[in-house]
């Protein structure tokens, strides 16, 4: 939108001068106005509201009275164990699941680029776990996780790997790589789908040329494929990165943050500090902390990634 | 110009239209004899009590054409956030079934209407002091409040399969005599023989077993000073988990593995005979009434006794909203509702214990069958649950109690570490709620 309205304004003003100019401009800033309204009201205003949240002692109640407290939630925040733990748990699933995703699609779209029977079918197939809602899918798993009637149990125990059922979501230790694991699950298709545009956009000639030369598959993969697809992979890995960071509903289903926390990442330990414990201000905070945290990281990703290429 | 009157233009179509959402909904309230209508939000879940809730509900509205009560059905895991947000929306059931423990922290922040001095007579002498107590809070400036009705109670009692009682010669004890904690650990180790154990201790939610149980040794985990709460945990609130945990690694008389188990999921291996007693609420019974298998013989047996046979209660309860339109109405459905008929019927849909003394004396409340006589007997014990008074309690429970008992019941910490874990991690908790 506002690449069309420069491209719009500038010859004009450049011709008639400023008056134009300006006139052009205010009926340009009218015609946004429809589109404008609906994002200010429901996006740029929750989210100021949200800034402001953070900074006040809101909490829930009818007899609660609201004050502005500078920077002192931050610093509760500094020093809350639960909050670092929670935090600390975040980065785990974030980074392994964006990781381990992009690897899995990275293979999968390989697989599905060759010209293989079905492929039509399969690339659809692939793209199951996107049509499902994450509540569906936490449900989903919570079933195969059963420890009593789910079919992992049965499986692995009918395969002689295991010897008792396992309540893969309640044990403190194995909780957190089972909900990965569902995480990855979850996320493939788009990494897949985005992996494999990229994928066809690598011209054939390079591949040709390589194979000439003598190149072995594992080599033009290495040096043809993964730079080509570079742009691709620094997109799509820093979006999955941000949206497994502010991953919420499916954990939510699965274990609500358990067993004592070892599962509670940083979105859920905000909406139990608003809504279970009612700390609004507090939970805005952690809101607030989270963005600062994920445009670092991006920018540090994304910058020596851009550095590397120029 | 023109862009700031296009402003203007949306801004009031806005608020026209907040405004006429608004108006809307108190469109209804108003004068006297109008018929008027109520959101009853119910938590009910068993088959049956779900249905002896709308055969109430039902009768009601044929004998009110005035005051129209609609049945929401809502669910115990989520009630707390459903609540909290149409508690900020402005917007509430006006008559909403929850837990006393739920309603110390939404009194306090005012959503609930102060009860008392609202409700009839005979329904307030139906119900004993020591339940009313389970309802009664500050509400957050200074004052007291009855913030809800209370009308069914739980107590923990055992279940046992009686023919292993038998065969290890152990006679069943009645409610006026019964077993001591040192009694039971003793038959517990009677009973452990072979594959099968004395004793399952399901402890996946350890934390209101444990202090409720607690108070048999005259164990209350917090102390109050003034306004201030503050965690405890001495030789009294140690009794029980030390007792538990024995038996769990010491004398070997439970199993291990049910630890990591919820109340019901001990119930096939209980069946099939691998643990002859199971210390569980008296909801229980119903479904072992309803799942166990032909010819299965059990018992329920009273609750145990330490320095006394006390035990924290907490209360399942009506509220009002403050946000009601309705008050009154609302309170004329609750008196209703809870009336002592009733009151029987949804004790029996829940298999609870009723609060109401007349319900209590329904000959279906102290038959022998299903060990009614004993659950309805155990009544007596209940005090109302110390925890009960404690702002952040909630919070206290599910960051730092939860997980410490669940660490020292599966035997990674030690009884000395996690008491210091509940009192120092717990004390940082509170501190918040203090200010």
């Amino acid at each position: 939108m506002t690449l069309t309205a420069e491209r719009t304004r500038e010859p004009a003003a450049d011709r008639r001068g400023r008056p134009k100019k300006s006139r052009q401009g205010r009926e340009t800033l009218l015609l946004m106005l429809p589109a404008l309204i609906p994002v200010l009201i429901f996006s740029v205003g929750p989210l100021l509201y949200g800034i402001y949240l953070a900074f006040t002692d809101a909490r829930s109640g009818r007899n609660s009275v609201t004050s502005f407290v500078g920077l002192s939630n931050f610093g509760d925040l500094l020093t809350d164990g639960d909050f670092w733990a929670s935090f600390r748990i975040g980065l785990i699933w974030a980074v392994s699941v964006t990781v381990l995703q992009f690897v899995a699609a990275l293979g999968l779209a390989l697989l599905l680029n060759e010209n293989l029977r079905f492929r039509a079918f399969t690339r659809v197939l692939a793209m199951v776990p996107w049509a499902m809602p994450p509540v569906v899918i936490g449900l989903m798993w919570r079933l195969v996780y059963h420890p009593n009637a789910g079919i992992l149990n049965s499986t692995l125990q009918g395969a002689g790997l295991l010897d008792h059922n396992v309540d893969w979501l309640n044990d403190f230790s194995i909780a957190l790589p089972a909900v990965i694991v569902v995480g990855i699950w979850t996320g493939m298709p788009q990494t897949t789908v985005v992996l494999l545009a990229g994928l066809q956009g690598v011209p054939r000639e390079l591949h040709e040329a390589g194979h000439v030369d003598g190149a072995t598959t594992w080599r033009r993969f290495w040096s043809i494929t993964l730079p080509q697809l570079r742009p691709v992979i620094v997109t799509i890995t820093s979006l999955d990165f941000v949206w497994n960071i502010n991953q919420f509903g499916l954990v939510y289903v699965l274990t609500q943050g358990g067993p004592g926390g070892q599962t509670r990442l940083p979105m859920l330990f905000a909406y139990e500090e608003a809504f279970r414990y009612g700390f609004f201000g507090y939970a805005a905070t952690l809101g607030v902390a989270i963005v600062i945290v994920v445009l670092a990281v991006l920018g540090l990703y994304i910058g020596r990634q851009m550095r590397e290429v120029s | 110009m023109r862009t700031r009157t296009a402003l203007v233009a949306a801004a009031t179509a806005i608020a026209a239209l907040t405004a006429g959402c608004s108006s809307g909904d108190g469109g209804d309230g108003g004068k006297a004899g109008e018929p008027v209508s109520l959101k009853f939000l119910s938590l009910a879940w068993q088959k049956e009590s779900v249905a002896a809730n709308k055969e109430i509900v039902d009768e009601w509205n044929k004998a009110n054409p005035d005051i129209k009560v609609e049945y929401i059905q809502g669910s115990w895991d989520n009630v707390n956030d459903q609540l909290v947000t149409s508690f900020e929306a402005g917007d509430p059931p006006d008559v909403i079934h929850d837990d006393s423990p739920a309603l110390a922290g939404f009194a306090s922040r005012g959503y609930l209407l102060d009860l008392s001095g609202k409700l009839p007579a005979d329904l307030k002498s139906d119900i004993p002091q020591a339940a009313w107590d389970t309802v009664t809070f500050g509400d957050g400036k200074g004052g007291q409040g009855v913030y809800g009705v209370p009308f069914l109670q739980e107590s923990q009692v055992i279940i046992a399969n009686r023919k292993l009682l038998d065969k290890a010669g152990v006679p069943v004890p009645t409610p006026e005599d019964p077993w001591t904690w040192d009694e039971f650990e003793e038959i517990s180790k009677k009973l452990t023989k072979g594959d099968t154990f004395g004793v399952a201790w399901p402890l996946k939610t350890p934390v209101n077993k444990v202090l409720n149980l607690a108070l048999n040794f005259g164990g209350t985990f917090f102390q109050t000073d003034g306004t201030k709460a503050t965690v405890k945990v001495g030789p009294e609130e140690r009794e029980v988990m030390q007792r538990v945990h024995d038996q769990l690694y010491k004398d070997k008389t439970a199993d291990p593995s049910a630890l990591g188990m919820g109340t019901a999921d001990p119930l096939p291996g209980f069946y099939a005979g691998k643990y002859a007693m199971l210390p569980a609420s008296v909801y229980l019974r119903q479904q072992v009434v309803e799942q166990a298998p032909p010819g299965f013989e059990w018992v329920t047996i009273p609750p145990l006794k330490g320095t006394s046979a006390d035990q924290g209660a907490a209360s399942q309860t009506l509220s009002v909203a403050a946000d009601s339109k309705h008050p009154d109405q609302a309170t004329k459905f609750i008196s209703f509702f809870l009336n002592s008929t009733n009151q029987a019927k949804l004790a029996k849909g829940d298999w609870l214990l009723p609060t109401s003394v007349k319900a209590a004396s329904d000959p279906s409340m102290t038959t022998e069958e299903n060990g009614w006589n004993v659950a309805t007997a155990s009544a007596k014990n209940l005090v109302v649950a110390p925890y009960l008074k404690v702002n952040g309690f909630d919070e206290w429970k599910s960051k730092v109690a939860t997980p410490a008992l669940q660490q020292y019941f599966a035997n990674k910490i030690t009884l000395d570490e996690a008491a210091k874990t509940l009192v120092d991690e717990g004390n940082k908790v509170l501190e918040r709620y203090n200010k």
